[in-house]
């Protein structure tokens, strides 16, 4: 039977995930240069862009080391590490939560941190960036996970659906409807885009 | 509206890839190699793997080890008193009327011969 729907996909990770699974630190150092990008993205990204997003992407990577022989090869080594990275975020933001609730009586809310500004032209990388985050910040993570899984890591709808156990449907309408909410936030970037 | 959703796609798309810190796959090895030490002490499968060996030659050695002779050397018989004899099993020997010297005779009577009594 098919696992996840993505047995028939070739894992273009495959052959390093079995020699990093058997110990070779060689075939695993090429898979972190391979995905370290996408997981800082992701790391960003989830966190609402603040500081410790380069440490969640190291520390997804070192679990994922950690983990890597029970990786059965039901999903592509690509989504594993998503799940990993995902995992990861949600352990310290809950970490988080726990220890603010402790320490702050006002009780400030879990929504991420908003990016700062740094108002460069819009033209420039870091500004663009930095735009796309902050609009991204803005959305509730049910539906900026998935419209980040798909519009900036390029995973596909049923790999999505896997990686987040709902139906495909329920990840297409938050997608459209995340993409609906960003519309107008983006509105610089589409003019220019457009 | 579909248009807006290919568009806002295609922004997104082109997000710029962040910076990757140049040190960031040796940060990633520094970690898995601090982890290691003391994570590895705590994982029962590399125990279970070291104590194997150790675990087949215990095994070994009970199975290849001759067991224990019935010495056959006489036992130097201890004088019980007949009228006395006590046996633990029993439970009329449990009676407040079971006398002392009785009570020491059980305890330093083998039980083997206190039960062939």
């Amino acid at each position: 039977m098919e696992k996840e729907g993505l047995s028939a996909t070739v894992d273009p990770d495959g052959e390093l995930v079995t020699a990093a699974a058997a110990g070779s630190r060689d075939a695993f150092d090429e898979l972190v240069r391979r995905h370290q990008s996408a997981m800082l993205t992701l790391a960003r990204v989830l966190t609402g862009g603040r500081g410790d997003a380069d440490d969640l992407a190291q520390e997804a990577f070192v679990r994922a080391w950690r983990n890597l022989p029970a990786f059965r090869g039901d999903s592509t080594f690509r989504t594993w590490l998503h799940r990993v990275a995902i995992n990861v975020v949600r352990t310290s933001q809950a970490k988080e939560g726990r220890l603010r609730r402790l320490f702050d009586a006002g009780g400030r809310s879990d929504e991420p941190f908003d990016p700062p500004d740094t108002g460069e032209p819009i033209e420039t990388a870091l500004a663009r960036r930095q735009a796309i985050d902050r609009a991204l910040a803005s959305l509730p993570y049910e539906l900026r996970l998935p419209v980040t899984l798909r519009d900036l890591q390029g995973l596909e709808y049923k790999e999505i659906a896997a990686l987040l156990k709902v139906p495909i449907g329920t990840v297409e309408s938050r997608i459209f409807r995340a993409r609906q909410r960003l519309r107008p936030l983006l509105a610089s970037l589409v003019e220019r885009h457009v | 509206m579909f248009d807006d959703q290919e568009t806002v796609a295609a922004v997104l798309r082109s997000t710029p890839p962040p910076d990757v810190p140049g040190d960031f796959l040796a940060r990633v090895n520094a970690r898995i190699d601090a982890t290691a030490g003391w994570l590895g002490l705590a994982d029962f499968r590399t125990w279970t793997l070291r104590l194997a060996p150790a675990a087949a030659a215990l095994a070994l050695a009970g199975l290849l080890w001759p067991a224990p002779s019935v010495s056959t050397t006489p036992v130097p018989s201890v004088t019980a008193t007949p009228a006395t004899v006590f046996s633990p099993s029993s439970s009329s020997d449990w009676q407040q009327d079971v006398t002392g010297d009785a009570m020491l005779d059980a305890a330093l009577t083998p039980a083997d011969r206190g039960r062939a009594r």
